[in-house]
């Protein structure tokens, strides 16, 4: 029974040097937990507070974000010339910077740089004809934000359509219309999946 | 005539005497087994929550002890310390979640008699465990550095979530080797499939001039055709 007054002591060792904390212990949960500790203690040393405590979430240190619009943006201008292979390294570098942010700052402001940067990618997978990984890019960007994304929506299950993966296609289509209500071109999307299911069981009959 | 009296009733009180005293062991004997059970009952029942291994972090590293042939133990640190506190914050954070979510649910499921009231004990005890918890580490927090209590949970949460966040992003990226030689395979089978479609089209077309083959094989090789590739690019911006 875990009572508030009491404890388990645990065998910690602590390096002098790197201020790093291992176990004797063989408890693989107790050694994972250390590793994140460490990890999280060398990025509490690099925070610039009196204390070295992690400033409240808001406000937000803006100069990452800058970095992040940048590289999109960067992104956005190699896709429009052509440039794909280019404009995925961009995306990349973004999504690096994004995911990087100190774990203390707001989700939800990564979730939305983090969805945008992943749709973006997913296009220029697709303009490559790269799907799988345009359909995996688009998942991620659902997956960051689900509601007002219609476009990684659509994106992926173009890509699930074009592998020839009409049932998952078919799938993903519908839940993405009940997500976004209304949207003139996943419903599209979905007509066209049904014709090619359609044709499917035709020849397979 | 008073010894007399005395004596006789020493003698017919024994009886009730010992009545009363037998009665009020067996009862006192009753009610300590009773409700050392009842204790033991409660105390056995499986606490809602594995051990908080966090918090048995924090605590461990407190009460450091000294190694083996050193007088000192070492020291700790103030950053690790708060390091090990943010730690135990978000896995505080974590439990809360868990715990508001299945309250209403356990409420459903006790008043329709679908769970038991033991359920209910564990839970409740555990609500109580994690709100003195909580209380104790807003203190901690503010003895480790002024005013961190106020914010301390604050920034647990969004570490919460955050890493939620990226264990599912990893998970998807992890899943892209896969499938990226599954649609290798396929793109092979399909390239293999359109191939044997043109071998047998260009049988009955020999008949008329092999020119025109040629140009069809060349256009129809690549597995998606380029003209849907085209309408992605204009499709979606």
């Amino acid at each position: 029974m875990s009572d508030i007054d009491t404890f388990t002591l645990l065998p910690l060792q602590i390096d002098p040097q790197s201020k790093a904390l291992s176990t004797a212990s063989s408890s693989r949960s107790l050694q994972a937990e250390l590793a994140a500790l460490n990890t999280l203690h060398r990025a509490l040393l690099t925070v610039e507070t009196p204390n070295q405590v992690p400033p409240p979430p808001v406000p937000v240190n803006p100069k990452r974000s800058a970095n992040i619009n940048k590289l999109r943006d960067s992104g956005n201008d190699a896709y429009r010339k052509g440039k794909h292979n280019d404009a995925i390294k961009f995306y990349s570098l973004g999504l690096q910077m994004a995911l990087g942010r100190p774990l203390w700052e707001p989700q939800q402001l990564v979730r939305e740089e983090v969805a945008s940067l992943y749709a973006n990618r997913a296009q220029a997978h697709m303009a490559l004809q790269g799907w799988p990984e345009g359909a995996l890019d688009a998942e991620a960007s659902v997956e960051a934000k689900r509601v007002g994304n219609s476009k990684a929506w659509w994106r992926r299950g173009k890509c699930l359509l074009e592998m020839g993966r009409f049932a998952e296609a078919r799938e993903w289509a519908s839940k993405g219309l009940e997500m976004e209500g209304e949207d003139g071109e996943l419903a599209a999307l979905l007509k066209e999946i049904d014709v090619k299911l359609g044709k499917e069981k035709k020849s397979s009959s | 005539m008073f010894d007399n009296l005395f004596d006789i009733d020493w003698k017919s009180l024994a009886l009730p005497f010992a009545y009363i005293t037998v009665l009020g062991v067996s009862l006192y004997t009753f009610s300590t087994i009773y409700r050392k059970r009842k204790a033991s009952q409660s105390a056995n029942l499986e606490p809602w929550f594995p051990p908080h291994l966090q918090r048995n972090i924090y605590l461990s590293l407190l009460h450091m002890e000294p190694e083996a042939g050193q007088e000192k133990a070492p020291k700790i640190p103030d950053s690790v310390v708060r390091a090990a506190l943010l730690r135990r914050a978000v896995e505080d954070i974590r439990r809360i979640i868990q715990i508001r979510t299945s309250k209403q649910a356990l409420n459903t499921l006790l008043l329709r008699g679908s769970v038991g009231d033991d359920l209910n004990q564990r839970f409740q005890r555990a609500e109580k465990e994690i709100e003195e918890e909580l209380r104790d580490v807003v203190s901690e927090a503010n003895a480790l550095a002024p005013g961190w209590g106020n914010s301390i949970f604050q920034s647990a949460n969004e570490i919460a979530a955050n890493q939620a966040l990226r264990t599912k992003l990893d998970a998807i990226e992890g899943r892209s080797e896969s499938e990226k030689q599954w649609w290798e395979k396929r793109r092979e089978t399909i390239k293999k499939d359109f191939m044997k479609e043109l071998d047998g089209e260009s049988v009955k077309g020999s008949v008329k001039g092999s020119d025109d083959d040629g140009v069809l094989v060349d256009s129809g090789t690549p597995a998606a055709t380029p003209g849907s590739a085209k309408k992605k690019k204009t499709g979606k911006k």
